[in-house]
């Protein structure tokens, strides 16, 4: 079957729209993740009884629903209706996206700095640094190291999630396919859509898997 | 001097937890009391008939979820096997197919499987057709999950079975497979939750399972919103137990021979 079938000729300026967003959700979604995980997790670490709390609840609530109903909560929620914030499903998407997979971001950010022993810390608080430098120069370098290959995870579930957007109705790749199947009846553009998303996950995994054998030489 | 500060911990962590859960109490009493949350949308939910009706998306999801995991742990654990003994062809063959299988998004799977199979003229109703599709998604990452197991069941011990006189299969069946799958259980109960949450992807089908159920439900009582929230903390009460579970397995076993260090990486995260 040759990739560019007619009806994916005739709609390439949809199916390429779809491509974009596709990026767009997923570089949004894990920009607004990571940050919203890292601020979840020092507060997991640090933020005392219960702020920590607080943050391991969204977590575990979060984690434990389905991307699907929560997408569709957002939607209601932020539409002019209610909140009024956007009606934009690619905002909304992003900000959903955002929100579940900053769940995962959050634990995997926790568990890279507890990893760090915390003798560590002491050592370094009393060799003279303060504690904001021995934070950046002690706890920070061997927790990225750590974090890294499982965050590299996170992101390739998070491109796959993407495809949940569609069903509110934001005009990524699936949803383009499946405007493509309505009218011409034909599910080349799935196909199309899949070859797509498998080269945005497999060249992911491949990029970690490399990026774990020079971790794993690093240490 | 070793036990004093986990037990500190674990107390204050109770004590945190307890702070939360007040503290979300305390404001959802507090949105009633003020009427910033209106009470009306909220009524429906009081009433009997409403878990009843909703009861009956919740058996076609738990069905599904169930069905779907039966069959996955049915193919995936010969998968399993057959990817860490087969060497060759077939054995990249399946090691393709399981990886090409788990970059798949399987909501794109979902819709591949019912729209493919209904263009070819078969007609697959949409719930049967999302237990075709979450099968073969969970079959490829629970064979991920038990041949990681098998890999680190010690060689000697397949060695030592064979030389009692063992063959491949009762090597697999009496020594490695129970040992491998016992100490993998933690993920298999972490992948069920994945599975539980995308048997909701089956209403993107048209099936009608709890969402479906839920959406109905609030097109006649128009409490949109609550609904949803309603909808989420029902699986909430689904999963949360098992991820305690998970834990719990997870916290018996030795250091080394825990999913995470078995697997390298959390092939559960979704």
């Amino acid at each position: 079957m040759p990739f560019f079938t007619p009806a994916l000729v005739e709609h390439a300026d949809l199916f390429f729209g779809g491509i974009r967003t596709t990026l767009i959700l997923f570089a949004a979604g894990l920009a607004a993740s990571l940050v919203l995980g890292v601020f979840m997790a020092s507060l997991r670490v640090w933020g005392g009884n219960v702020l920590s709390s607080l943050a391991g609840a969204y977590v575990e609530f979060f984690r434990n629903t389905p991307l699907l109903v929560q997408l569709f909560f957002f939607a209601v929620l932020l539409a002019p209706a209610n909140l009024g914030i956007t009606r934009d499903p690619v905002v909304v998407g992003i900000i959903g996206l955002a929100i579940y997979t900053g769940a995962y971001v959050t634990e995997v950010v926790r568990s890279g700095i507890l990893s760090v022993d915390a003798r560590q810390i002491e050592a370094s608080r009393s060799l003279g640094l303060s504690q904001i430098q021995s934070l950046r120069l002690v706890v920070l370098p061997q927790a990225v190291r750590t974090v890294i290959p499982p965050l590299g995870n996170v992101a390739i579930a998070l491109a796959k999630n993407t495809t949940i957007v569609s069903a509110i109705a934001a005009n990524e790749l699936l949803k383009v396919a499946g405007i493509i199947e309505t009218r011409n009846a034909t599910i080349d553009g799935f196909i199309a859509a899949l070859f797509v998303l498998w080269a945005l996950t497999m060249s992911m995994a491949f990029i970690l898997s490399r990026l774990e054998r020079r971790l794993a030489f690093a240490r | 001097m070793t036990a004093a500060p986990i037990v500190r911990a674990a107390g204050r962590r109770v004590s945190g937890q307890v702070w939360t859960a007040a503290i979300i109490a305390a404001l959802i009493v507090a949105g009633f009391v003020s009427g910033t949350i209106p009470v009306k949308p909220w009524e429906p939910f009081l009433r009997l008939d409403t878990w009843t009706f909703l009861g009956r998306g919740l058996v076609v999801t738990l069905v599904m979820g169930g069905v779907s995991l039966v069959l996955a742990l049915a193919i995936g654990i010969p998968l399993a096997m057959a990817r860490s003994s087969l060497r060759g062809p077939i054995g990249w063959l399946i090691s393709g197919y399981i990886e090409l299988v788990r970059a798949t998004p399987i909501l794109a799977l979902l819709l591949i499987i019912f729209l493919g199979v209904s263009r070819l003229g078969i007609d697959l109703p949409a719930i049967q057709a999302a237990i075709v599709g979450l099968t073969i998604y969970n079959s490829a990452t629970i064979a991920e999950i038990v041949r990681a197991g098998i890999k680190s069941i010690p060689g000697g011990e397949v060695e030592a079975a064979r030389s009692l006189g063992l063959n491949y299969w009762q090597t697999m069946r009496l020594v490695v497979l129970p040992q491998a799958i016992a100490r993998m259980m933690p993920a298999i109960v972490s992948q069920l939750i994945t599975l539980m949450k995308d048997t909701s992807l089956a209403f993107i089908l048209g099936a009608q399972e709890l969402v479906g159920f839920g959406r109905s439900f609030f097109t006649f009582y128009g409490n949109v919103l609550e609904t949803y929230i309603v909808l989420a903390v029902v699986f909430f009460l689904i999963n949360y137990p098992l991820s305690l579970i998970s834990r719990r397995l997870e916290a018996g076993r030795a250091p080394t021979e825990r999913p995470s260090a078995v697997l390298g990486k959390d092939v559960t995260i979704a």
